[in-house]
């Protein structure tokens, strides 16, 4: 991703960076934009006909922060008009009566449903696992999932549970995908450098042969309540974005081998382009700051 | 059948002086296929002992059986319940999925109005489970132990035809421990809570089982 760093005034720089992506501005984009003038760091997608999508992890707590957060991913949707959202798991912290539901998911993220942004949950380990059965989550019934978005397959895993059922299919499900791009998602990281969690060593070793074995590209993973970008571990790239709405400030162990890039001081989340061989991605922080970005290339490794 | 569930015990015991493990698909006592990558001990695979009808037995694969069979009267009475609640589809409505939950734990509470800690996970061959889990737990670094611990639910009090706390997480299963126990069709799971192994019915989000103290201790 270039270095440039343009800092987009949403107001006005949201249509024009729309306009340049060659994105059709919509009535309702351009109601939001002006809706919102508060400034945002984010580049505008740059491929016409590339998969994008939204990440976030462990947001269901239906407070401040959650809302704030939301707020700013909306925003962020006048710039890079993301598809669909992926969420990490933690959907809905503590209960869940049908008014959770609402307070925790429908109400902050309320714009982007509006906006028809399609949702794909994973479950984490706070998340009744009957979410499934929840439309808007997007899980068809399952625990478990996979599907295709153009050249990328998406496999969400529920890595609360990984019993034989879910380790059989993982193995047909990824061996019989030709994708140009395989990505996984689940809740708890196989590696971390977070200083209350840390890696998931016991997961890591059922699901890792798998993901080398069938060459899988990225993994996004919540739980730990920070963003973290990990160095690509045999070739696979690793993110962790638990920080969506809970914090963990100060989590990342400073001295970790495994940190390419990490941020704990603000919640955040991440919008992801996956353009022909290359992936690109921006971390935009509570405030509105890019706080990382970068590009992947197919072969492996970040820049 | 009491000198099965003693030489169930008596193996149990063994198994902490076993010297090895194979890692293999063996069959279980029922003819079945065993889980693929089960671990098997090795006593329980070269000293079969026997039955009262001197039958030679392989305790693990008793203990297996027997558990597979209140499994599936467990499951009897899960499927005769779903039967008489409304049937759950996907819904953009929460309050549906929280009524069909809670329906369908009433009527599985009121079908086992009787039941008891020790209704599936028999008293002679809890032996058996614990093992499993305190060998994997002592095959665990100090730091993957107290992990794993450190995301178990404080204080939780479970009892046995109650609902898990809706409140609290449930705990992340060890893989590899989920690995070594015998297989639960889709309906169960198992769960750690404190230092209690759990069966939880997944749809009604109620505890079916428990077996205590299984979790040894982990020192601070």
């Amino acid at each position: 991703m270039k270095k440039l760093s343009v800092r987009i005034v949403v107001v006005l720089g949201a249509l024009l960076a729309l306009a340049a992506a060659g994105q059709a501005v919509t009535a309702q984009q351009r109601a939001q934009a002006s809706s919102i003038g508060v400034a945002i760091d984010v580049e505008p997608p740059i491929g016409q006909d590339s998969v994008k999508f939204l990440v976030i992890g462990d947001s269901g707590t239906g407070d401040r922060a959650e809302t704030e957060t939301a707020a700013q991913m909306w925003r962020a949707h006048s710039v890079f008009p993301y598809d669909f959202a992926i969420m990490l798991g933690d959907n809905l912290y503590g209960s869940e009566r049908p008014q959770d539901f609402a307070a925790k998911f429908e109400r902050p993220y309320k714009p982007l449903l509006d906006a028809k942004v399609a949702f794909y949950a994973a479950l984490g380990n706070h998340d009744d696992p009957n979410q499934r059965f929840y439309k808007n989550f997007g899980m068809n019934g399952k625990r478990y999932y996979t599907y295709q978005k153009k050249d990328v397959r998406f496999f969400a895993l529920d890595s609360n549970y990984m019993d034989q059922d879910q380790q059989r299919w993982l193995d047909e499900e990824l061996s019989k995908s030709n994708s140009k791009w395989k990505i996984a998602y689940f809740h708890h990281p196989i590696y971390s450098s977070g200083g209350r969690h840390g890696s998931e060593v016991d997961l890591r070793s059922i699901v890792e042969p798998m993901f080398i074995k069938y060459n899988l590209n990225v993994v996004f993973a919540g739980h730990e309540h920070f963003y973290e970008r990990l160095k690509p571990q045999r070739g696979i790239n690793y993110f962790t974005a638990g920080g969506s709405a809970k914090l963990r400030s100060g989590d990342i162990v400073g001295s970790s081998a495994l940190t390419a890039k990490g941020f704990d001081t603000e919640q955040s989340f991440m919008v992801v382009e996956i353009d022909g061989d290359v992936l690109r991605f921006q971390t935009i922080s509570r405030r509105g700051k890019r706080v990382d970005s970068g590009e992947i290339r197919r072969s492996g490794g970040t820049s | 059948m009491k000198k099965i569930l003693s030489a169930s015990i008596a193996l149990a015991t063994c198994f902490t002086l076993a010297c090895g493990r194979v890692d293999s698909a063996q069959p279980r006592a029922d003819g079945a296929p065993g889980p693929a990558n089960a671990t098997v001990p090795l006593a329980a695979v070269n000293n079969p002992t026997v039955n009262a009808d001197g039958q030679p037995i392989n305790a693990q694969g008793a203990a297996t059986l027997e558990f597979k069979k209140r499994i599936d009267a467990y499951i009897k009475i899960h499927n005769d319940a779903e039967g008489k609640v409304p049937n759950l589809k996907k819904t953009d409505d929460p309050q549906e999925i929280s009524d069909r939950e809670k329906a369908l734990g009433q009527m599985i509470m009121t079908l086992r109005a009787n039941a008891q800690p020790g209704d599936i996970f028999a008293p002679a061959y809890q032996p058996y489970f614990v093992k499993i889990v305190q060998d994997d737990f002592k095959g665990r670094s100090a730091a993957d132990r107290k992990a794993i611990v450190a995301e178990l639910p404080a204080k939780m009090k479970v009892d046995i035809n109650t609902v898990y706390p809706t409140t609290l997480p449930l705990e992340t299963f060890p893989p590899a421990l989920l690995r070594k126990l015998p297989d639960l069709p889709p309906e169960l799971e198992y769960r750690i809570v404190a230092r209690s192994l759990i069966l939880r019915d997944v749809k009604a989000n109620l505890i079916v089982d428990i077996l205590r103290d299984v979790v040894p201790t982990i020192p601070s």
